[in-house]
């Protein structure tokens, strides 16, 4: 570094040194953009008393009750085997048999193992039980593996569904060829291509990909890939930077050397925005020590951990560190379907 | 020239101290951490949102952060708390936000006070960089604080900081030269 620059750096740092022209202009223009002084406009109340804040638990406890007891409701209600198709346009077929009508009595059951599949010209909307709807593109091809009154699962074969369930979560599954969409109370949009990929696009609440041991939870506003052999990819938001897709591609799915994956990350983590941090923690659990160690630096700077997160236990994939920095992003839900994933897991 | 804010090396204990003090109910002690901080908290929250929006934000945040004081584990680490509960507010504003252009300071009511337009047209391009370089640029050219300060008021390492304003000041350079 010459001495000017060295001076530059100086004056930058803490205006000592040689002023550097630019920087001495830049800071008498940008004066008046200053914070004025003002006071702090209201003054603020006594924080909550003691036994207020003992109320929240116990609030905490009957909420979760409620919960219990929905979910028992909705076991209760969901007994009937089978879904009831309705056509929406075209000739949809169950079983081999074409949907004839659009109301109620007109339109067909779907039994468990029977198939349904809609041309190019077919739609078809499907009650899952009293749980939830699915609207059917066409060209899809899905079949009805279980319902019971504590699951409903379907295969997803080819072709795009529109899920909308309001239940508790993890009562609806969809199985596509290389991952389980787990439904964590939400609405979205799956769609599986011929080779077995897919993609999940979630319009609202919060959807699980599973494939064995790879998992992630993807928030209203992300999509996510995956791919056969590969399982789950890394959600991003939809609008994340460009050049998005494609890197997390790369890193999730291709062969790519070490020059191209360093690329690949280079794009994510240098276009990432502290809203981003959803892509930056999933990739924390995935790829080699290097990468994770530049995925940690990078995130520490959009959504510093909290206190008590340390860089070792975050690069050594330790679980409860993980999961205390996922809270501290803000992200919506995370206590209830923290909740929910226990419970799938075991 | 702007002036340069200072403060002493204390203050991470004397923060400690303002945090307690205010967990106890005292909004005094809660009323002098605004002022310290009310300066960096602009300038993270300026960093992101145009500047009409900003001294309301600035309030949301404080109320926020008092509401929630008594989840703060380390009351040495309040600045880096703060700033984080700001940041968050601003993406929020954003994503709520119906899409406004900002009005002209020439177009706006005269105020001997208000920014020249030439202002205006900077600060968009700071807010075009990178996060990590927009928020340390706002905080050293229009707040004017060093960049140790930053450091110690953000929980960033001072490393972080310097690489940040060497390679943001390189960038709107460029930005601005265009």
């Amino acid at each position: 570094m010459s001495e000017g620059q060295m001076d530059d750096e100086r004056y930058l740092w803490d205006r000592s040194g040689e002023p550097d022209a630019e920087i001495v202009r830049l800071e008498a223009l940008l004066s008046p953009l200053r914070h004025r002084g003002q006071p702090l406009g209201v003054r603020p109340r006594p924080p909550v008393r003691r036994w207020v804040r003992m109320l929240v638990p116990a609030l905490a406890v009957a909420a979760m009750m409620f919960l219990v007891a929905s979910a028992a409701w909705f076991s209760w209600t969901a007994r009937r085997d089978g879904w009831d198709v309705q056509r929406v346009g075209g000739a949809p077929v169950v079983s081999g048999v074409r949907v004839a009508g659009n109301r109620g009595r007109d339109g067909a059951r779907l039994a468990v193992g029977g198939w349904l599949v809609t041309d190019g010209a077919s739609r078809a909307r499907i009650e899952v039980g009293e749980i939830g709807e699915v609207e059917v593109d066409p060209n899809t091809r899905l079949q009805l593996v279980t319902s019971s009154g504590r699951e409903h699962r379907m295969a997803l074969a080819r072709g795009t569904i529109h899920a909308t369930i309001w239940a508790p979560p993890k009562f609806f599954f969809v199985d596509t060829p290389s991952a389980v969409a787990v439904d964590l109370g939400c609405a979205y949009t799956l769609q599986v291509a011929d080779d077995g990929s897919g993609m999940v696009r979630v319009t609202h609440g919060w959807v699980g990909f599973q494939s064995g041991a790879r998992e992630v939870f993807i928030p209203e506003g992300a999509v996510c890939s995956t791919r056969r052999g590969n399982g789950p990819g890394t959600p991003r938001y939809e609008d994340a930077p460009a050049g998005y897709a494609g890197a997390l591609a790369v890193l999730d799915f291709s062969d790519a050397g070490d020059a191209r994956r360093a690329s690949a990350l280079d794009v994510v983590l240098s276009r990432a925005r502290p809203r981003d941090a959803l892509t930056l923690w999933h990739l924390l659990r995935r790829g080699s020590l290097d990468e994770r160690r530049l995925v940690y630096e990078r995130m520490a700077v959009l959504a510093p951990p909290p206190d008590g997160v340390t860089r070792e236990a975050v690069l050594a994939g330790d679980r409860a560190a993980l999961d205390r920095w996922w809270d501290a992003l803000g992200l919506e839900s995370t206590t209830w379907w923290r909740l929910w994933k226990r419970d799938w897991e075991k | 020239m702007a002036s340069v804010t200072r403060f002493s090396p204390g203050h991470a204990a004397e923060d400690s101290r303002l945090v307690r003090e205010a967990r106890g109910g005292d909004a005094s002690a809660f009323e002098r951490l605004y002022e310290r901080y009310a300066r960096v908290i602009h300038g993270v929250v300026l960093a992101r949102v145009g500047r009409v929006d900003v001294d309301d934000l600035v309030q949301d945040v404080f109320l926020a952060a008092w509401a929630r004081l008594a989840t703060l584990r380390d009351p040495q680490a309040f600045g880096g708390w703060l700033t984080s509960i700001a940041r968050r507010r601003a993406i929020d504003h954003h994503r709520r936000a119906v899409e406004t252009t900002e009005l002209p300071a020439d177009l706006e009511a005269p105020d001997a006070a208000a920014p020249r337009a030439e202002a205006i047209a900077v600060i968009e391009v700071v807010r075009s960089l990178p996060d990590a370089y927009r928020e340390t640029l706002v905080l050293r050219l229009v707040e004017g604080m060093t960049g140790q300060e930053i450091a110690d008021r953000t929980g960033m390492t001072p490393a972080s900081v310097r690489v940040n304003l060497h390679r943001g000041m390189r960038l709107l350079r460029d930005r601005l030269q265009r």
